[in-house]
């Protein structure tokens, strides 16, 4: 979002309540107006979708390193216990395979976790100090936020983005650059 | 449509399915090489349990989805009322079970043999539950308040439909019903388990096995259920339940059936690491005997909706969701097999004074002993088939939609 340096002018309708946000993203689209990004305090059901937003794919990804992370325990258990240092434990063959499943799960959910996290704060450009401003608190809490950019639009664009806010019921319209 | 018809089409092809069953279980009973014809009776027991099972977890799940304040199943909740009212049926056929353990028709049970008791200190330790009296005190005293509940729950669900008011009484009674079942439940299932199925392998326990069943049929009724409501939106009905729906009774079923593989291997490595001969006797016998069915189970019920449940859509789609449904329901009643038949077919060798692999159930496979054969096929479709019909029967009984149910709304809506 913050990649480039540019500052962006961002004209933003605060709404009071979800389903007036999600007719409003509806409306939006209906008018081929381009919205910049939309904030929730909590997942809105039908959002996605109205956005025309595509399904995650971190789940593949998820998938993918899970599977790393089995072979991994388990090659590794493998190598260790039959070819680099053999120790017979209670009696049981070298290759015991129901004592290597439980490290083989742990690993496997690790991976997975571990990987998920990293690609996902990686494909968002997140990582410690990163700067990602807030247009405005209380979208954290009880408001729903509509974002335009406004960057060299004239005046009779912007009016018709503020009177989209007025029209589908947003209680703030406010600027910030950011 | 918010009244189920049962068609005279369906009740032909029921009758037909619960005809060949019953042809299985005479050809079991009077074909039976075997002594006190343990194939009949293992048959008869593992799918009573099996289906009786179903029905119990259909309640549970039921009573602990009003506990947890959860709407979406609200519009189909009258299937998983007629599910779990075969409870009744099922106590009948147990019946059947109790008394023949009196009457010595059968030798399922090794406690039950007062002679084996007498000169056999393990099975004289654990007399004071395995006996007689206690199975059948369990079986009807445990049986009837599963089904007292079940009844009283749907006869709540039925007087909300007809005089239901604002105040959500009868809801917030069923809450306490259900609430008062989960204990009870919880310890019932788990006493009752040991005796109908782990006492057939009476030397043997395992502290885990209750909620290894528990889990089993846990998977088996979202099968069920699922298969139950597919078919019935094919025919017209509840058109108000939607992907949305089965994509959550297909979590319940890829969830479970992974607890259910936890539970299986939990089991199986504490036993195996500890390597003690009374523990180890159980699996030693499964995976020498039984060895299609042992390794089977885990790729039925655990590979198989592990990896086509894994994704997204095909918890959404008809085709997988009944392709995986079917597999797993037939792989936990495979497991049923392979818990029933072992220990009580060395029973009954046993009782006929033979020992050991004298009647060549050593390495060959058996049908009806180390595999199913057609006749235990035919059984289980025979009592599927009279469990489709005891459902279809109670469904038919009241609307499929119940009306003022404080949950309905947020169930016709239901969004994942």
């Amino acid at each position: 979002m913050s990649m480039d340096n540019a500052q962006k002018e961002v004209l933003f309708g605060l709404y009071d309540d979800e389903e007036q946000l999600l007719d409003a993203v509806k409306r939006a689209k209906g008018d081929h107006l381009e919205i910049m990004d939309v904030y929730t305090p909590f997942p809105v059901h039908g959002l996605d979708p109205a956005l025309g937003l595509e399904e995650s794919r971190i789940h593949i990804a998820g998938f993918i390193y899970g599977a790393l992370g089995t072979l991994t325990a388990f090659g590794f258990m493998t190598w260790v216990f039959t070819r680099d240092w053999p120790i017979i434990f209670g009696g049981k063959p070298y290759w015991s395979v129901p004592s290597f499943i439980p490290i083989t799960f742990e690993l496997t959910v690790l991976f997975s976790a571990i990987g998920m996290t990293v690609t996902f704060f990686t494909v968002c450009g997140l990582w410690p100090g990163v700067n990602n401003p807030v247009l405005d608190d209380r979208i954290t809490d009880d408001k729903f936020c509509i974002a335009f950019q406004t960057n060299g639009q004239s005046n009779s664009e912007i009016d018709r983005l503020k009177s989209f806010f007025m029209e589908t019921g947003a209680s703030e319209v406010n600027t910030k650059v950011i | 449509m918010n009244q189920f018809t049962f068609e005279s089409k369906q009740k032909t092809v029921l009758f037909g399915f619960m005809g060949l069953g019953l042809v299985c279980l005479l050809l079991a009973y009077f074909t039976d090489e075997q002594p006190h014809h343990v194939r009949f009776w293992t048959n008869f027991l593992q799918n009573t349990v099996f289906f009786t099972g179903i029905a119990f977890i259909t309640l549970f799940f039921s009573a602990a989805s009003i506990t947890a304040w959860a709407g979406w199943y609200t519009k189909f909740k009258r299937v998983m009322e007629a599910m779990s009212l075969f409870l009744i049926p099922g106590l009948a056929l147990l019946a059947v079970i109790v008394a023949g353990l009196w009457l010595g028709w059968h030798d399922l049970y090794h406690w039950a043999d007062a002679e084996e008791v007498a000169k056999d200190p393990i099975l004289a330790g654990k007399a004071g539950f395995l006996n007689k009296g206690w199975y059948t005190l369990g079986t009807f005293i445990i049986v009837g308040v599963w089904i007292y509940f079940a009844m009283r729950l749907r006869s709540l669900s039925l007087a909300e439909d007809q005089n239901g008011g604002a105040d959500f009484a009868h809801h917030r009674k069923m809450r306490i019903v259900s609430a008062a079942f989960l204990p009870i439940a919880g310890f019932s299932s788990a006493a009752i388990i040991w005796q109908w199925i782990m006492s057939l392998d009476a030397h043997w326990y395992s502290t885990l096995f209750a909620w290894y069943t528990g889990a089993s049929w846990f998977v088996s009724a979202m099968a069920v259920l699922i298969l139950m409501l597919i078919y019935l939106k094919s025919k017209g009905y509840f058109q108000g339940v939607y992907e949305d729906h089965l994509h959550d009774l297909a979590k319940f079923m890829f969830a479970i059936s992974i607890f259910w593989t936890y539970l299986w291997f939990s089991q199986y490595m504490l036993i195996w690491y500890a390597n003690i001969g009374e523990e180890t006797v159980y699996f030693k016998t499964r995976m020498e005997k039984y060895p299609v069915l042992f390794y089977g189970n885990l790729v039925l019920n655990f590979l198989l909706p592990f990896f086509i449940l894994m994704r997204n859509d095909t918890k959404r789609k008809y085709g997988s969701l009944v392709f995986v449904s079917i597999f797993v329901l037939l792989g936990h009643w495979l497991d049923m097999f392979q818990m029933v038949k072992p220990g009580a077919l060395e029973t009954a060798l046993h009782a006929a004074g033979a020992h050991g692999d004298a009647h060549g159930h050593g390495s060959s496979f058996a049908a009806g002993f180390s595999i199913p054969g057609l006749i235990e096929l035919g059984t289980m479709l025979g009592f599927a088939a009279f469990f489709v019909y005891m459902v279809f029967n109670s469904l038919g009984k009241a609307a499929l939609e119940p009306a003022n149910d404080p949950y309905l709304a947020e169930s016709a809506h239901h969004h994942v």
